[in-house]
C-alpha cells in the first residue's frame, strides 16, 4: 500500500485491502442452544402458530393452535426443569448466548412460572363454552373478526360465518416467549428488544374483546400510547447509563458503579459525575414500574384491565408482573446494588404509595375488573417492599409471592368470565349481589381468591405476604412493614365486602347466570385454587425452592 | 505520511474536509428550501436532497453503514411514504398559498433553539479533539455486522420475532375476508 492510499479514509480502501490480506472469517458467536431451549421452544410453537394460521383450513386451526401451544408449553416447562435440575439454578449458572441471558436460579424460577401462567392462560383462551351459541358455532371471547366495525353489518356477517380469531394463541407464546426473556436478560439492549417482543403482543390482544369492543380498543390504544412511552424512557435510560459505563452488560456497569472496572481516560470523564448513572437509572426503573403498575405510573392499569377481553386481562395481570418484577430485582440486584442508598428511599416511597393508593382507591370501586385491577396496583406495593429487603431473603420471598399472587390471579379473572347476563360478562359489582344463593359453588371459590389476595391465614396471600413482609422487616424496613399492614386490612374491607354481598344479599330478579365452562375453564380455576390452599397449608416446600433460587449470577 | 494523519490542524483542509463543508452547505441549504418552499411536492424533493447530502456525510466520515441506513430508511421509505401521503390525499400540485402555518415564527424559534443546543453539545464535547478516521473504521458495515451477529445475535434475534409478531398482528387487526370486497 502506497503512502497515498492509506491517506484516503479506509472506507475507499476496504476493497484493496481485502485483496492484498485475506479477511479475517467472522467467529461464529457462541451459542447454549440447550440452555435458551425453553424459550427456542416456546418461539418455535408461536411460529408453527402462524403456519398453521396460515395454511390449515379455518376449521382445524382452533384445535391445531390449542394442541400447539398446549405441547410448547408443557415442553418448554420440562426443559425448564431439566436445566433446573441439572444444576443450572445453582451451581452452574452462568450468562449465556453471549452475555445476552443469564441462566440462573430466579430466572428459572421466573421463566418457570411464566410457563405455567401461560399454559392456564391458554386454557381461559381456547374457552369456547361461555357464550351462547351464534348461528351454530361456538365462539370465544374473542372478536370475529378484529377489523370489522363494532356493531357493523360486517362484523354481523363475521359472526355468522363463524370466524374466529385464531391469532391470539401464536400472540400469546410470542408474549411469552418475549415475558421468559425479560427477566433473564443481561444487558440493557435485551431487557429492550425483550421488552418490547412481550409488549407488542399484549397490546393487540387487548384490542380483541368480542363483547363490549369500542371499550376493547380503546383500552388496547391507551396501553399502546402509554406503553410506548414508558418504552421511550426506559430507551432514554438506556441510553444514559450506556453514556455513564461505557456498556450496556448488567456486570459491566456494575463494575463501573463500585468502581471495580478498569478506568480508562473515557471512564474517568464520565465517573466524575454520577448524574448519568443517577437520571439513567430512574428512568430504567420507571419503564419498568410502569409494566409492573406502581402507582405514579398506575394511570393505565384500570382502563386496560376493564377493557381487555378477560382472559387476556388475567394473564397480562399475572405474567406481566411476575416478568417484570423479575427484571426489576435483577436490574436493582445485579446492576444497581451499589446505589442501593440511593434508591432505596426512592422505592420505599414509590412502595408505601402503592399499597395505599392501590388499597384506598379500590374501596370505591363497582367493577369486578377495575376491582381486581387496583388490588393488583396495591399488590405491586406489597411485592415491592420485598424487592427493597435487599437481601437473598427479598428475592426468594418475592419470587414465592408471584408464584402466589399470579395463580389467584388467573383464577380470579376466569371466574369473572362465568358470571354473564344478556350482555356478556357482569362486572358490575351490583349483579354480584346473592351470587352465593344461585351458585354457592362459585361464589365460594371466588371468596377463596379474595381472602388469599386479603391475605387471611391458610392462603396462598397470608404465606406471600407474610414472606415479603418478613424479609422487609429483617431488611431494617420496618415502617414499611406497618404500612402494608394497614394498607392490607384497608384491601381487605373491600374484598370482604364483595363476599358479604355474595352471600348475605338477596339476588336480584335479573341478575346474572354462572355459564356452565368446558373442562379447560374448570381445570384453570381447580388449578387455581388448589396452588392457593397448598400454598396457604404447606408453603414450606416452595419457600425452599424460592429459596434455592435466589440467587443472581452476575 | 498524509496530512490528516499527522497533522491535527483546521487550517490546512484535506480535499475530504472541503467535500465534508460543500455538501454540508448543500444540505443545510436544502433543508431550509424544504420548510421555505410553498409546493408540497417540491418540498418532499427537498427532504431527498437535504436526507441524501446527510447520507454523503455519514460517507465521507467513513460510517458508511450509517449512510446506506440513511438513504434506505429515510431517502428511501420515509420519503416515499410522504409522497404516498401527498398523493393519497390528493395534495395540490401546484403552489399552495396556505402553506404557512400561523406558528411559523414559533416553529423557527423552537428549531434555532434545538439546532443551537446541538451545536453547541457536540462543539463542547469535541473540541478539538482529533479523531483519525484513517484508522481501523467503526462505522463500518464489517464492523458493523461482526458485533451483531457476535455479541447481539440474540437480541437481533429477538427483534425479528417482534417483527413477526408485529406482521401478525397487523394481518389481525386489519384482514377482511368477506365476500363484499
Amino acid at each position: 500500500m502506497s503512502a497515498t492510499a492509506a491517506a484516503v479514509h479506509s472506507l475507499w480502501t476496504t476493497r484493496a485491502l481485502a485483496d492484498t490480506a485475506a479477511t479475517p472469517a467472522i467467529p461464529t458467536p457462541h451459542i447454549e442452544y440447550a440452555q435458551l431451549s425453553p424459550v427456542l421452544i416456546v418461539f418455535g410453537a408461536a411460529v408453527l402458530g402462524v403456519l398453521i394460521e396460515a395454511f390449515a383450513p379455518r376449521a382445524a386451526r382452533y384445535a391445531g393452535q390449542l394442541a400447539v401451544s398446549v405441547v410448547g408449553l408443557a415442553a418448554a416447562f420440562a426443559a425448564l426443569v431439566a436445566l433446573a435440575a441439572d444444576g443450572y439454578a445453582q451451581g452452574r449458572s452462568h450468562v449465556a448466548a453471549m452475555g445476552a441471558v443469564a441462566v440462573d436460579g430466579p430466572a428459572l424460577f421466573l421463566q418457570g412460572t411464566i410457563v405455567l401462567i401461560a399454559l392456564v392462560a391458554t386454557f381461559t383462551f381456547a374457552e369456547r363454552r361461555l357464550d351462547p351459541v351464534a348461528h351454530g358455532n361456538r365462539v370465544d371471547s374473542f372478536a370475529a373478526q378484529g377489523s370489522a366495525v363494532p356493531g357493523g353489518e360486517q362484523e354481523q356477517k363475521a359472526v355468522r360465518a363463524g370466524f374466529t380469531t385464531t391469532e391470539v394463541f401464536p400472540l400469546l407464546l410470542f408474549a411469552v416467549a418475549g415475558m421468559m426473556i425479560f427477566p433473564a436478560a443481561d444487558d440493557l439492549l435485551t431487557l429492550f428488544v425483550s421488552l418490547e417482543v412481550f409488549s407488542l403482543p399484549l397490546y393487540l390482544l387487548c384490542a380483541l374483546a368480542r363483547r363490549r369492543r369500542l371499550m376493547s380498543q380503546e383500552a388496547s390504544v391507551k396501553y399502546f400510547l402509554l406503553g410506548a412511552f414508558s418504552s421511550a424512557i426506559l430507551l432514554f435510560g438506556i441510553a444514559l447509563l450506556y453514556g455513564y459505563a461505557g456498556t450496556v452488560s448488567y456486570g459491566g456497569i456494575a463494575d463501573v458503579v463500585d468502581g471495580t472496572a478498569k478506568l480508562t481516560p473515557a471512564l474517568a470523564n464520565t465517573t466524575g459525575n454520577d448524574a448519568l448513572l443517577l437520571i439513567g437509572g430512574a428512568m430504567v426503573v420507571m419503564g419498568l414500574l410502569f409494566k409492573v403498575a406502581a402507582v405514579p405510573f398506575h394511570m393505565w392499569t384500570p382502563d386496560v384491565y376493564q377493557g381487555a377481553p378477560t382472559p387476556v386481562t388475567g394473564f397480562m395481570a399475572a405474567a406481566v408482573k411476575v416478568a417484570a418484577f423479575g427484571a426489576l430485582l435483577r436490574l436493582l440486584y445485579v446492576v444497581l446494588p451499589g446505589m442501593r442508598w440511593d434508591w432505596r428511599p426512592v422505592m420505599w416511597g414509590v412502595a408505601i404509595v402503592t399499597m395505599v393508593v392501590g388499597a384506598i382507591i379500590a374501596v370505591t370501586q363497582t367493577d369486578v375488573k377495575r376491582l381486581l385491577a387496583y388490588s393488583s396496583i396495591a399488590h405491586a406495593g406489597f411485592l415491592l417492599t420485598g424487592v427493597i429487603a435487599v437481601s437473598p431473603s427479598g428475592v426468594s420471598s418475592v419470587l414465592f409471592y408471584l408464584v402466589a399472587y399470579s395463580f389467584v390471579t388467573l383464577g380470579g379473572f376466569a371466574v369473572v368470565t362465568l358470571v354473564r347476563d344478556a350482555g356478556g360478562e357482569a362486572t358490575h359489582l351490583s349483579k354480584w349481589a346473592g351470587l352465593g344463593r344461585r351458585s354457592p359453588l362459585l361464589a365460594a371459590v371466588f371468596a377463596v381468591f379474595l381472602l388469599s389476595f386479603a391475605g387471611i391465614p391458610l392462603t396462598a396471600g397470608f404465606s406471600g405476604k407474610f414472606a415479603v413482609f418478613k424479609a422487609a422487616a429483617q431488611g431494617g424496613a420496618v415502617p414499611l412493614v406497618v404500612v402494608g399492614v394497614i394498607s392490607s386490612a384497608i384491601a381487605a374491607f373491600f374484598y370482604i365486602r364483595v363476599i358479604v354481598m355474595m352471600f348475605f344479599q338477596e339476588p336480584q330478579p335479573q341478575g346474572p347466570t354462572v355459564a356452565i365452562p368446558s373442562p379447560l375453564t374448570s381445570t384453570a380455576i381447580a388449578l387455581g385454587v388448589a396452588v392457593t390452599l397448598v400454598l396457604g397449608v404447606a408453603p414450606q416446600y416452595f419457600l425452599d425452592l424460592a429459596g434455592k433460587a435466589g440467587v443472581f449470577v452476575r | 505520511m498524509n496530512l490528516a494523519a499527522a497533522h491535527p490542524g483546521f487550517l490546512s483542509p484535506t480535499g475530504v474536509e472541503v467535500a465534508f463543508v460543500l455538501v454540508g452547505l448543500a444540505t443545510l441549504g436544502a433543508a431550509l428550501l424544504t420548510v421555505t418552499t410553498r409546493q408540497l411536492v417540491h418540498a418532499a424533493l427537498w427532504l431527498v436532497v437535504a436526507l441524501g447530502g446527510l447520507a454523503v456525510e455519514y460517507l465521507l466520515l467513513t460510517a458508511e453503514f450509517i449512510a446506506w441506513v440513511q438513504v434506505l430508511i429515510y431517502v428511501g421509505s420515509v420519503v416515499v411514504l410522504l409522497l404516498f401521503g401527498l398523493m393519497l390525499t390528493k395534495a395540490p400540485i401546484g403552489r399552495s398559498p396556505d402553506a404557512d402555518s400561523g406558528n411559523r415564527w414559533v416553529a423557527l424559534a423552537v428549531a434555532v433553539a434545538a439546532a443551537g443546543t446541538l451545536v453547541w453539545v457536540v462543539v463542547d464535547a469535541f473540541r478539538t479533539t482529533w479523531i483519525d478516521l484513517g484508522g481501523p473504521a467503526q462505522g463500518s458495515t464489517e464492523v458493523t455486522g461482526a458485533i451483531l451477529f457476535r455479541h447481539w445475535v440474540l437480541p437481533f434475534e429477538a427483534l425479528s420475532v417482534l417483527l413477526l409478531a408485529a406482521l401478525v398482528g397487523a394481518i389481525v387487526l386489519s384482514k377482511r375476508t368477506g365476500r363484499e370486497r
